[in-house]
């Protein structure tokens, strides 16, 4: 049987490569949850996953790391055992802790606009320290504000309660994948990438 | 047939392929080798359009390959070197459809291309088989079997012996001369022809991204050392 | 947590995945419209009825997101505690053990999707809601999660071993997660790019043939169930 060849709408390019580092970020994001450190400053471990998403809109731009974060959670919505814990499926989307989850793709959206200063992806954005610092910063707010709210509205708790059970004990980590993220961003062996 | 005309590809400064003409006819058994960073891969990466010349053409039974990517892509099938990055599904029925369901087929047609494919590669029977449980030589062959679902008119394999133990070895040149017998046109790039001396109709050695030799075997025997290739 | 397909024959098997994901989204819908002791009631017989008719058992499956329960059982404790007299308000706490609970049904909703749908079905049914080539990509990317999520892990597995190996358990912390996550991100960008190559080889397009998918009569009911859900959430 032979092939009618015109029918075939190839991706492009280009698009190919942003699909493919897409998935991988997302894949690799999942991986990270299952990467726990302990705590200096807190019983709870930490784990990478947030380092995903950083990593996501640095690397991959605000609009190819948001759809990264799109993938990562439709992926384990219908199984892919991606959420903390190895946890997947929709409901991990309505439980307590479905507001960090959902603004995964605005925050790696929100961390890349800030790094390459709109939505365009720029060269060599990693070099403005204080650039990526400050985008890491609103890429925390977005996911703590995100996961307090859902916390007190999957919970009924206040917006105090749910600060107290959900972001007091974590935020300080961040400020260390912050850091560990900076310097993975500007390391000879990803920058040559 | 697959052409190749003045091909020039330049990473940088350094041209890759320089200046290469070459004409591979349908049912043809080539070896492309070479020492490492001779251009082998970069110049058969070229013959389904995966690289964009700096100068010169590349054609697939007489049509630029720039003007039908589609076409070039379902004529000239391509095997990686270590294909593990190349499947795109965890079970081998799975990965082996995803060529022809790319081209639209009809699901009858898809299911007959994937058990023809799989039986060509001994593989048959292996559909539902998740990909990481098997061993490197069968995952060169579903990964050959990959290519053959495009019923392509050459298959071009790149560096397929590489990391495979002699039985996955035997099992893959026993696929080729398979697949030689029944008139598909083979091109293995490799440094090492010691695998496919007795199936080659022809060697093409590249020294530089140019070509150094071009004939069969028995003739660029004597050769083949100062380029760094290993013969029987 | 691994609740993954399980071949069989039940009835939830039978059903198209579309129908099912409508279903779930229907029932947590309902659930945070009707917190209330009647309201979950109502919906453990619902959750129940969907268990059953997936062939999963219940306790197996809460034994499966035993995990969960501390975080679910800190949220009451919180509310009900509170700074100065009267210290405890157990009626803020039991407010809130209803939302908790509500999550856990959800959970087992969802743990019946998980056992009874192939990935393949999965992916299949966001390529049909999900309209043109967002619903292309959306469907074809998840399926390379799930083929590269193992992948990655094991990768991600080996230079901890390696970097362990090499007293790397003695560094800060900070130095050891950049290590982890250095060697993570080029070994994912390399295989992306090998990968990229690879669907351009084969032909990656945007109007492939998708898998088969029908609705038939067995989904009526379940269609039907979730619409009233729906209805009675917004009431």
């Amino acid at each position: 049987m032979s092939t009618d060849t015109a029918s075939v709408e190839l991706v492009g390019e280009e698009t190919v490569q942003n699909v493919a580092r897409a998935a991988l970020f997302a894949a690799l994001t999942g991986a990270f949850a299952y990467v726990s450190f302990p705590n200096p400053v807190s019983p709870a471990p930490v784990t990478l996953q947030v380092l995903g998403v950083f990593l996501a809109g640095i690397l991959l731009g605000p609009v190819w790391g948001g759809v990264s974060m799109g993938l990562y959670l439709v992926a384990g919505a219908i199984g892919a055992p991606v959420f903390a814990g190895g946890g997947a499926g929709v409901a991990e989307l309505f439980r307590e802790t479905a507001g960090y989850l959902w603004s995964y793709p605005v925050a790696a959206f929100a961390v890349g606009a800030v790094v390459h200063g709109g939505v365009q992806i720029r060269d060599h954005a990693e070099r403005h320290v204080a650039r990526l610092v400050g985008a890491m910063a609103v890429g925390t707010v977005v996911i703590y504000a995100s996961g307090v709210v859902g916390l007190s509205v999957v919970l009924g708790l206040s917006l105090q309660e749910a600060f107290v059970t959900g972001a007091l004990a974590f935020i300080p980590a961040e400020a260390l994948k912050i850091a560990a993220a900076v310097g993975i961003v500007r390391s000879d062996q990803i920058a040559a990438e | 047939m697959i052409e190749t005309r003045e091909l020039v590809h330049r990473y940088g400064e350094v041209a890759a392929v320089d200046g290469v003409s070459l004409s591979i006819s349908d049912g043809e058994f080539v070896v492309v080798a070479g020492a490492n960073g001779s251009g082998k891969t970069t110049l058969v990466r070229h013959f389904n359009g995966l690289l964009d010349p700096d100068s010169g053409e590349v054609l697939v039974d007489g049509t630029p390959v720039a003007d039908d990517l589609v076409a070039a892509r379902t004529r000239v099938g391509m095997v990686f070197q270590n294909p593990r990055d190349g499947f795109v599904a965890a079970t081998v029925g799975a990965d082996v459809a995803f060529g022809p369901e790319n081209l639209g087929l009809p699901h009858e047609e898809i299911d007959r291309r994937v058990a023809d494919a799989l039986a060509a590669v001994n593989m048959a029977s292996r559909g539902d088989d998740r990909i990481d449980s098997l061993s490197g030589g069968e995952r060169e062959r579903v990964a050959i079997a990959g290519a053959l679902a495009m019923e392509p008119t050459h298959l071009v394999l790149d560096e397929p012996f590489t990391g495979l133990d002699a039985p996955a070895r035997e099992s893959v040149v026993e696929r080729l001369r398979a697949l030689r017998e029944a008139g598909t046109g083979v091109v293995v790039v490799t440094h090492d022809l010691r695998d496919v001396w007795d199936l080659a109709d022809r060697v093409v050695a590249l020294r530089e991204g140019q070509i150094a030799v071009d004939s069969p075997p028995v003739s660029a025997r004597d050769r083949l050392a100062d380029l760094g290739v290993r013969a029987p | 947590m691994t609740l993954t397909y399980r071949p069989g024959d039940s009835f939830a098997h039978r059903l198209d995945p579309r129908t099912k994901l409508g279903f779930q989204v229907a029932f947590a819908f309902a659930a945070f419209a009707h917190t209330t002791p009647r309201g979950l009631a109502a919906l453990t017989l619902v959750a129940l009825g969907a268990l059953h008719a997936s062939g999963v058992s219940a306790r197996r499956t809460l034994w499966e997101y035993r995990f969960v329960a501390p975080f679910l059982l800190a949220g009451p404790v919180v509310a009900a505690a509170t700074i100065g007299p009267p210290w405890v308000r157990p009626a803020k706490g039991f407010d809130t053990l209803l939302a908790s609970y509500r999550v856990v049904l959800v959970l087992l909703v969802s743990a019946a999707y998980l056992r009874t749908t192939p990935v393949r079905e999965s992916r299949a049914a966001i390529q049909r809601l999900v309209p043109g080539r967002t619903g292309r990509m959306l469907g074809a990317g998840v399926g390379f999660v799930f083929r590269f999520l193992p992948v990655l892990r094991a990768d991600l597995r080996r230079i901890r071993d390696a970097s362990a190996a090499r007293l790397g358990d003695e560094r800060p912390l900070v130095a050891r997660m950049q290590l982890v996550g250095v060697a993570g991100i080029a070994r994912a960008l390399s295989r992306a790019d090998r990968f990229a190559v690879a669907l351009r080889a084969r032909c990656f397009a945007w109007n492939p043939t998708l898998p088969h998918l029908s609705f038939s009569r067995v989904d009526v009911p379940v269609l039907a169930g979730s619409v009233g859900l729906v209805i009675w959430a917004t009431l």
